[in-house]
């Protein structure tokens, strides 16, 4: 009956039905209280959302249309927004306290997200990447959380595929990563223009959609696709890459980006940087700003890297490791991976330990610290 | 004890009835299970293979010397010879993606393929007008761009030249007596990593020192080696010379100029069968363990029903492609692979085999 109730649900699409919300950690303080989110595959084959406590229980489990990618916290509310995977058309915004399901936002007509989306720093504005279908053009789709999430602007990125997006801090700047590939629904994630591929990393103004500042890589390195990024406090961003081309080719797959200036690649040590097999999954910086860690799931490892001086430090083996978040502790981070797993390194002390979940996932590309 | 089973035992007994009709009771293997399953297949499967990579391509080495010592018809026909035992012995261990032949990215070096922008042919050819006699050596070609070392650079060499290309001392020559060297070393070096340390850490998986935090994750590695190639021999093998929708592309064939396609994909799966189940303790056995006899026999006629069509197809594959009788039945092989590549990845599920989520399907 359950089973059925729920499929039927999901056809339905109804925001108002589906919520199937559990409240799985019972009373009592370090275990209520929230660590991190993110969008996983379950044993039963759907797709959840999951928000894991300090002690490792399971606080939330929520049941999305489909799979996912991104998860964000909003900054002042107990709020998760969870971005569907490309070519898809959800976002499920969860209170995780009230445990129910907020709003289901569904993309606009010709429109369908690529699976990131964040939210304002002032709290007002859900940003989104989002491909205009017809024309193949990247968007950034602004709605607002006061007025029940209407859409309030909508300017292009000038670029293909756009995909993580960022806002700089203290400033009404977004940066935005255009992938450059472009694929169509009707074509599911297939890659339509390889040959003719152009990434960039974008500047714009929040509020105009006015472009501040475009960087490009060099010609000849037009298929490393520019994909996932975080910017620390400073405003320096890191940059996560996935290459398109022939396997064999040991290219730079992680870069820096400081404001005004051009994109600088950097290679881990070659052993290092062929074993990431042309892919990175995710990047993020510690609670410090200074580190910063890029995962290589088809390597099954995580890099680190020192962005004081651009170098790269050590790795880690994390098979299938993809998600990443930082913890409070400088250099240290969570990683989380389809098997299941998840760990605690720490970059200067070398110290990994595994976290004791009982629950058994696969745990999708991105992983989202959470400390209301 | 008994006050609460008499009551309560016909419920149980059909709760695990109706469970086990399900297929929700099967746990999932132990420990004990994967480690007796890795230690038959490195023992029975992966070693002897690497084994005899090392063999053929050391008799490949010679042979490649002596041809360019003495070149003679018949020393030529020799080191083509070797060269179809090598790229046998690499046919019946390219599923094995994992461990010492990643390492410097041997297997890639071993055989760069497929070659979209024909990288092979334009590096090689540089090499062949520049003539420069220090790429003569093993060590250059460590460093050397991919496409110029392995199997696929070799095979140009050997198979798209008469006897004369050779004679004289010729650069042709030697360049093809350094390439095999260069297999042979990569060969060597594999197994002599297998043996020396990579056998050991997968022997002891739970430990601390070895490279794998548990028996199963090790597990995984293997049974990628089973499940992932499937699909690749589908598409890159079969469907991209298919080139469905339009006309056929032979020249997309893996290793069509030494007319060995088909029997490439031959060598293939029967390696996957055996490592399905030619082993003591092999995956087959550990489904039936787990109660999924029936699926087990399904796969195991699928692997058969496969070798039994490919037997079909007439050959060389180059010249045959064209022909509507040998589509029809290149369709009906990548649609029995199809129907594997679903069974086996049904299977992975029940013993509990997370092949990878985000390193299969990212974004």
């Amino acid at each position: 009956m359950e089973i059925n109730r729920r499929r039927f649900c999901q056809l339905l699409g109804s925001a108002v039905l589906l919520p199937r919300l559990t409240l799985a950690a019972s009373a009592g303080d370090n275990s209520t209280k929230p660590m991190f989110a993110a969008a996983a595959k379950g044993r039963d084959g759907q797709y959840h959302l999951y928000l894991i406590s300090q002690q490792s229980q399971v606080l939330l489990d929520h049941i999305l249309p489909g799979r996912a990618h991104h998860t964000e916290p909003h900054p002042q509310r107990p709020l998760l927004a969870c971005i569907a995977r490309r070519p898809g058309s959800f976002i499920d915004i969860v209170d995780y306290q009230a445990q129910r399901l907020v709003k289901r936002i569904i993309a606009g007509s010709g429109r369908h997200f690529f699976g990131h989306g964040i939210f304002s720093h002032d709290g007002r504005w859900l940003i989104t990447t989002e491909n205009e279908i017809s024309s193949g053009q990247g968007r950034i789709v602004i709605r607002s959380l006061e007025d029940n999430y209407s859409i309030i602007a909508d300017y292009p990125s000038y670029g293909i595929g756009p995909h993580e997006l960022i806002q700089q801090p203290d400033s009404e700047v977004l940066t935005v990563a255009n992938g450059g590939i472009l694929t169509h629904p009707d074509h599911g994630r297939e890659k339509l223009n390889l040959e003719t591929m152009q990434p960039s990393l974008m500047r714009l103004n929040l509020h105009t959609g006015e472009r501040l500042e475009q960087q490009v890589l060099p010609a000849e390195l037009h298929q490393l696709s520019i994909r996932h990024i975080d910017t620390n406090r400073q405003g320096t961003t890191v940059i996560a890459l996935q290459y398109q081309g022939d396997a064999g080719q040991n290219l730079p797959l992680v870069a820096v980006h400081r404001s005004g200036q051009a994109i600088q690649l950097l290679s881990a040590p070659e052993p290092v940087n062929r074993a990431m097999k042309g892919y990175c999954g995710s990047a993020r910086f510690d609670d410090s700003g200074r580190f910063a860690a890029v995962s290589a799931p088809r390597g099954d490892l995580i890099s680190f890297w020192d962005l004081q001086d651009n170098h790269f430090i050590s790795s880690v083996r994390s098979p299938d490791g993809c998600g990443l978040t930082a913890t409070h502790n400088t250099a240290e981070f969570i990683i989380s991976a389809g098997t299941g797993r998840c760990i605690r390194h720490n970059i200067l002390s070398g110290e990994t330990t595994r976290m004791p979940l009982t629950l058994k996932t696969a745990w999708d590309n991105h992983l989202t610290s959470v400390s209301l | 004890m008994n006050s609460v089973s008499k009551p309560l035992w016909p419920v149980l007994l059909g709760i695990s009835l109706m469970l086990t009709t399900f297929g929700i009771l099967h746990a999932a293997p132990s420990a004990q299970q994967w480690q007796s399953l890795n230690h038959s297949l490195v023992e029975e499967h992966i070693l002897p293979r690497y084994q005899a990579l090392q063999n053929s391509s050391a008799r490949l080495a010679a042979s490649s010397t002596a041809l360019c010592r003495q070149p003679d018809p018949r020393q030529l026909k020799q080191v083509q010879s070797d060269y179809h035992q090598t790229m046998d012995a690499w046919q019946a261990v390219q599923h094995i993606q994992f461990g010492p032949i990643e390492t410097l990215m041997r297997n890639f070096s071993m055989q760069f393929w497929p070659d979209r922008k024909n990288l092979i042919g334009k590096q090689l050819n540089l090499l062949l007008q520049q003539q420069d006699p220090q790429t003569l050596s093993t060590g250059y070609l460590y460093k050397a761009s991919i496409g110029v070392k392995g199997l696929p650079a070799l095979e140009r060499l050997l198979f798209d030249s008469t006897l004369s290309d050779f004679e004289n001392n010729s650069y042709r020559c030697h360049l093809s007596q350094t390439i095999a060297a260069y297999i042979a070393e990569n060969s060597q070096a594999t197994l002599a990593e297998w043996n020396a340390d990579y056998r050991h850490s997968i022997a002891t998986a739970d430990s601390e020192a070895s490279y794998y935090e548990s028996h199963q994750e090790a597990s995984v590695d293997m049974m990628k080696s089973l499940v992932e190639p499937v699909e690749a021999i589908r598409d890159q093998k079969i469907l991209r010379p298919l080139n469905e929708g339009d006309q056929v592309r032979p020249r997309r064939l893996e290793s069509w100029r030494s007319q060995r396609s088909l029997r490439n994909i031959q060598l293939n799966i029967a390696s996957l069968k055996d490592l399905y189940s030619g082993t003591t303790h092999s995956v087959d056995s550990l489904l039936r363990e787990q109660g999924r006899a029936p699926q087990a026999d399904n796969i195991s006629s699928l692997f058969n029903t496969i070798e039994q069509q490919l037997k079909t197809v007439q050959t060389p594959l180059v010249t045959h492609l064209p022909q509507a009788e040998t589509v029809k039945r290149l369709r009906q092989i990548s649609d029995a692979l199809q129907q594997l590549d679903r069974e086996l990845s049904a299977e992975m599920i029940t013993l509990d085999i997370q092949l990878g989520f985000n390193s299969r399907d990212g974004d």
